[in-house]
């Protein structure tokens, strides 16, 4: 295994914890991680050594999670889908009510528009800095900043209606 | 002063420079509501983190550290006909379509180290994988009736499926020895199938359907309409651009 290889390794707990935060759900988020190790691995001549090997990649995941929501078309299956129990995280940390709270906060994610949902994937979930989400997702800081105070609000007020105290 | 939602944000999240956070903080210890909205903030970002950080500490999917790392496929993932024969778990023709995928996933692999020589045989590409180099070249000219025993790739039955593409399947030396079905797509040869074959006995009679995985062959099974063509059709078809 090279380096890039391994990089992409590395990376992978992130990527999947990135396309769970954009995906509605766990089946489409891994297609997601797929789909781009894929994309990944074929490009791999376009990263440049010594630059930000997430950064490169989350742009591809953004590209992808975009064009697929475009076209609406499901992307091919190219892996199985992750084996019952491979999924063992959700219920293991966690008491009922953490795991009602979380599936509520995801149902939250889903329901933000696509550009507020990458910002806050990005910053809040993925913990990227302002700058570096905003070179993930091509566009200046300060369009990155109001789409994440949007999306903040957003998922505030939707919390709160469903009950969960800001 | 007032003091707006992008600032909190941006004090929350570590962005807010020294002077402007200094400010911030004097005006906090003051102003419980202003503190209250950066609790808020505070609090949606642990719950996002409690949300979707459990997803870190998930194994990553076997088949997917293997494509990465471009290793022979875990053995256990590759059986489509035990699964046939476990029951219905999935709907037919679904469960073949799925399981013919997970074949050619796990396949990936050897194919894939291989991806800047000459001899490749499988290229990734946006929507799954292709066809290239002698794989390609094979699919595209060779027939079945007509092809010389010791090429490194042999086609088997060719068919149309129930979109009316041709597809072909085939068994290759190449990359450790590799056989699948592989359906016209876009100009070029899209792999829906793929399985590891087993090595020709040296010096016997190999027929294609010798030489064709069980998996391969049943997901064959699932997406064939009618009958596979016959020398003369095959022929015909290949003349024709496979179109």
């Amino acid at each position: 295994m090279d380096a890039f290889q391994q990089g992409l390794v590395e990376l992978l707990p992130r990527m999947r914890r990135l396309a769970r935060s954009l995906c509605r759900d766990a089946a489409a988020a891994d297609d997601l991680v797929q789909q781009a190790s894929l994309r990944a691995l074929s490009a791999r001549d376009q990263w440049t050594p010594g630059t930000r090997l997430d950064s490169w990649v989350f742009t591809i995941m953004k590209r992808l999670w975009i064009d697929e929501g475009r076209s609406r078309a499901r992307w091919t299956k190219v892996l199985a889908p992750a084996e019952e129990g491979e999924r063992v995280a959700d219920a293991a940390v966690s008491s009922p009510e953490q795991r009602l709270e979380a599936a509520r906060v995801a149902e939250a994610m889903a329901a933000l528009p696509n550009d507020q949902r990458l910002a806050v994937a990005l910053v809040l979930v993925d913990g990227l800095s302002y700058r570096e989400a905003a070179e993930v997702l091509e566009v200046p800081v300060g369009t990155l900043t109001s789409r994440l105070v949007r999306g903040r609000q957003a998922l505030l007020a939707r919390l709160e209606q469903e009950g969960i105290a800001p | 002063m007032i003091v707006t939602d992008e600032t909190i944000a941006a004090y929350v999240d570590g962005e807010l420079a020294d002077e402007p956070r200094a400010a911030l903080e004097a005006q906090l210890a003051a102003d419980a509501s202003l503190a209250a909205r950066v609790e808020a903030q505070r609090r949606l970002r642990s719950r996002l983190s409690a949300a979707f950080d459990p997803v870190l500490a998930e194994p990553a999917p076997r088949d997917l550290l293997a494509l990465i790392r471009g290793e022979a496929p875990p053995a256990t993932v590759v059986d489509l006909a035990a699964r046939r024969k476990a029951g219905p778990t999935w709907g037919w023709p679904q469960g073949a379509a799925v399981a013919a995928s997970l074949l050619v996933g796990v396949l990936f692999g050897a194919a894939f180290v291989r991806i800047a020589q000459p001899t490749a045989i499988l290229s990734p590409a946006a929507d799954g994988v292709t066809a290239a180099g002698p794989l390609a070249r094979a699919l595209d000219g060779q027939l079945a009736s007509d092809q010389p025993a010791a090429a490194a790739v042999r086609v088997g039955l060719t068919f149309r499926d129930g979109d009316g593409r041709y597809c072909r399947t085939f068994a290759t030396s190449h990359s450790g020895g590799l056989a699948g079905v592989a359906c016209r797509a876009g100009g070029g040869w899209r792999v829906e199938a793929s399985a590891r074959a087993a090595p020709a006995p040296s010096g016997g009679m190999r027929t294609a359907a010798a030489e064709t995985p069980p998996a391969v062959l049943a997901a064959v099974d699932a997406m064939i309409a009618g009958e596979p063509l016959d020398a003369r059709q095959e022929a015909a078809a290949r003349a024709a651009g496979w179109r």
